[in-house]
């Protein structure tokens, strides 16, 4: 072994302990993760139960704290993780495409730029639900009704602006034909008036759906595969309908993340998602999951924010 | 189905969940007892640390403090007339004039009675009626859901009092109060000047402290004889159990006022307010000596208080079983439940059936008891209250009020927004302008408003849809009974007097 390779072996050694030992000192205290929802949401569920792993996986015995700063369909707390110190000790729950969305039809103090993306978490991708004794049971079905009279067939969704609305227009395109919109706040109303009968057709999430199998027809779900919650239901693409859409839950921090920090950080998430454990807890919080890791994520959020501004311009919704 | 009801007991009977009620029930007097403190905000408290109990410890304790908390805001609004929650309204009516006639006590024992037996109606009605009262819940689409707003605005006109003007005034400022905030719709901001805290809306526990809560403190520190301590001082108790067989002439309003909490509860998004107002409403209409009510009836306190606890187990009716919470305590247990991983629908009774009929089982432990429970503390610790010097009392309010809303949501804005609803509350006072139509127009309004415009929505534009289904034909009578029956009756004396005149 001659000397060049010992003194290479020891730079790379000393380089290495080097990194580590700055990566170690992040983090050094208390994690806050801020919640734009009340506790006992679906986003605020999906915090708490990733957690304790990003404790784990971070090391240090660091602990990961839950703020819940609930108001305006979350941007109180999205706007309060934007304008956080970027150390790494302030990240944040993101909702796609909703929090984006806001950034047209509201004046926001946060644009895409605000943030380091970490990692998106749960995809919920849509689905389209009748009432069980509604004639409407397949797309087909839908499809002739919706064509046959303009906006007969009534819509019952969460809100506007939101990934149902989002998917009603790309469902619009794709069957030529008009909807009338019923915006309930939230999709449990939505799926209520459903059951109740009072409108034709609802698109909630998934996740939504996989309780009332028994109360609701659906018609087929927005994703590229079939999904892990309820793998009966058809995709459209199945059915020869091109639309993939949904709800997106993940984690952000405020820009300009140090890179060792984003990298610790970005670790112990991958490392979470990898957890058996972690993939069980959320799946028995019916969330469904898909990994979206740093830039892949960023181009996820971008692709976003460029469909619900297409929308916003042919289609805006106030 | 009545088989896993008796599974789920013995889990219930043991020591620890049996400990976690007892627990709650008393928290959950105490936070209703404290003004600016509510059940929805002790229990959004308490959620993140149930994370890591045991699900029916945590239900359990919320159950209990849903109970307590529905009695416990009675206690204030008879001894000082300010309601300790927004349901708590209707009782102050003719529970503050008891109390000042030095007959607080017996209201107190009055409410606790009528509060336990409304719970255990409650709690054997979600027991063994779920799953058909799920059904009633969804023939209420949006449209039916309006007429049942109408129904309760029109309960105003009786709330309205000498001056109909001014009332009619104050029903609009509450209203007027519903509008602010992100449109429900199209999510426009109405009345918000950029402030995101506005957005989506107005906390009815904001409003209803400042303008119930502050201006009574206020004057305790202003005017020291402006509440008769003579009186209030000296509660005139008897042992409960000797008072109960003087109440068991109110079984009609116990009977009536039951059916109507039940009936508010599982109609999503009405609450508690809403049913005491209407059981209030009712209970007079039918009483023999209507002129007498507001000065002091002990049966006003019994409907009041009977639905404001019938309206707490049913309301989680159509909250288990669809998701959607009758009330927004109901709503914020959902998410209890939701973060041991219970969803609502369906599945939820066949796959966690101990935890669902245990949870229920609860319920109706909590409401009995409050008798036990509710009785002692009332007569015994915050009656004792009032025989604190007046200005401190009114500085403990005063300082309790902004803890509760700063609370609400962890800011301050809503410390400000209450002071400000304060200084309203207090040129309301002092003008005579009735409080309770605002809260009515502030919790109907926005849901009056919001149903509205989906059924037309749904509808098409076409108004004929408000008339459509039979369970709107029906309340659209009902609507009308309740609007022209006192016209009729008031045209039929006149006309009496008239003959008898001539």
């Amino acid at each position: 072994m001659g000397f060049k390779s010992i003194a290479i072996a020891t730079a790379l050694i000393l380089s290495s302990s080097m990194s580590t030992a700055a990566l170690a000192d992040y983090p050094e205290k208390r994690i806050d993760m801020i919640v734009g929802f009340a506790a006992g949401g679906g986003t605020d569920v999906m915090a708490r139960t990733i957690g304790p792993y990003l404790e784990k996986y971070l090391g240090n015995d660091t602990s990961v704290v839950v703020k819940n700063m609930p108001g305006a369909s979350g941007q109180i707390g999205v706007t309060a993780v934007a304008e956080a110190r970027p150390d790494g000790y302030t990240i944040g729950t993101y909702n796609l495409p909703g929090t984006m969305a806001r950034t047209l039809d509201r004046d926001a103090d946060y644009d895409a730029d605000s943030f380091t993306y970490l990692a998106n978490v749960v995809n919920d991708p849509n689905v389209i639900v009748t009432p069980k004794n509604s004639d409407i049971d397949t797309m087909d079905k839908l499809v002739e009704a919706a064509q046959k009279r303009p906006g007969a067939v009534t819509v019952a969704m969460s809100s506007l602006g939101g990934d149902d609305h989002f998917f009603l227009q790309k469902l619009s395109d794709v069957t030529d034909a008009d909807y009338t919109v019923v915006p309930f706040s939230g999709s449990a109303p939505a799926r209520s008036a459903l059951m109740g009968g009072h409108v034709t057709m609802g698109i909630i999430n998934v996740s939504e759906v996989v309780a009332f199998r028994d109360e609701l027809n659906v018609l087929g779900i927005a994703s590229e595969e079939r999904s892990s919650l309820a793998d009966d239901i058809p995709t459209f693409k199945e059915q020869g309908v091109d639309l993939v859409n949904g709800a997106l839950r993940g984690f952000v921090a405020p820009a300009n993340l140090p890179d060792n920090v984003k990298a610790k950080l970005l670790d112990a998430f991958q490392k979470t998602y990898d957890d058996p454990d972690f993939q069980q807890a959320m799946r028995r919080s019916g969330n469904p999951t898909e990994l979206a890791l740093g830039d892949d994520f960023k181009s996820l959020n971008a692709e976003q924010l460029e469909l619900a501004k297409r929308i916003w311009e042919t289609h805006p919704w106030k | 189905m009545y088989g896993n009801l008796i599974d789920a007991l013995p889990s219930v009977l043991s020591l620890g969940n049996l400990l976690a009620v007892v627990i709650g029930v008393v928290a959950g007097i105490c936070v209703g007892a404290l003004p600016g403190l509510s059940a929805t905000m002790a229990i959004s408290v308490l959620i993140p640390f149930t994370f890591g109990m045991d699900p029916l410890v945590a239900l359990g304790m919320m159950a209990g403090i849903y109970n307590g908390a529905m009695y416990g805001g009675s206690i204030p609004a008879v001894l000082l007339r300010i309601p300790g929650t927004p349901a708590a309204v209707a009782t102050s009516f003719d529970g503050y004039p008891m109390a000042q006639q030095g007959r607080g006590g017996y209201a107190l024992q009055v409410a606790v009675v009528s509060s336990a037996l409304g719970g255990i109606v409650s709690a054997l009605v979600l027991m063994l009626l779920a799953p058909p009262l799920a059904k009633v819940t969804l023939l209420f689409g949006p449209t039916e859901i309006f007429w049942v707003a109408v129904f309760g605005m029109s309960a105003i006109v009786f709330l309205l009092g000498g001056d109909v003007l001014k009332g009619l005034i104050s029903a609009a400022f509450g209203v007027f109060v519903s509008l602010v905030g992100a449109d429900t719709i199209t999510g426009a901001e109405r009345y918000t000047f950029g402030h995101l805290e506005l957005l989506d809306g107005i906390n009815i526990v904001v409003l209803l402290v400042g303008l119930y809560a502050l201006p009574p403190a206020i004057g305790l520190l202003e005017e020291v004889r402006d509440f008769d301590t003579e009186n209030t001082g000296r509660l005139n108790t008897t042992s409960i159990w000797k008072a109960i067989p003087g109440m068991l002439k109110y079984w009609k309003t116990w009977v009536r006022s039951s059916i109507i909490g039940v009936f508010v509860g599982i109609l999503p998004g009405a609450g508690g307010s809403m049913a005491a107002f209407l059981s209030y409403n009712e209970a007079r209409r039918a009483s023999k000596n209507p002129e007498e009510w507001g000065k002091g009836e002990p049966e006003g306190v019994a409907a009041s208080e009977t639905s404001n606890n019938a309206d707490t187990a049913a309301a989680l009716i159509p909250a288990l079983t669809l998701g959607i919470p009758g009330t927004a305590v109901a709503a914020v247990m959902l998410g209890g439940l939701l973060i041991h991983g219970l969803q609502p629908g369906p599945m939820l009774f066949r796959d966690n059936p101990e935890i669902v009929f245990g949870f229920m089982w609860q319920f109706l432990f909590a409401a009995v008891l409050l008798i036990f429970l509710g009785g002692a503390l009332a007569t015994n610790s915050f009656a004792q209250v009032l025989r604190l010097p007046r200005p401190l009392l009114g500085a403990i309010i005063i300082s309790l009020v902004f803890i509760g809303v700063y609370s609400i949501n962890g800011r301050m804005f809503d410390v400000y927004l209450m002071l400000g609803f304060g200084l309203i509350g207090y040129f309301m006072d002092k003008l005579k302008f009735p409080l309770p139509p605002v809260v009515l127009g502030l919790i109907l309004g926005g849901f009056a408003e919001q149903n509205l415009r989906l059924a037309l929505r749904i509808g098409g534009g076409d108004w004929g849809i408000l008339a459509s289904s039979p369970t709107a034909k029906i309340l659209i009578g009902m609507i009308l009974l309740v609007v022209l029956m006192p016209l009729f009756s008031r045209l039929r004396r006149s006309r009496k007097a008239n003959r008898v005149a001539g």
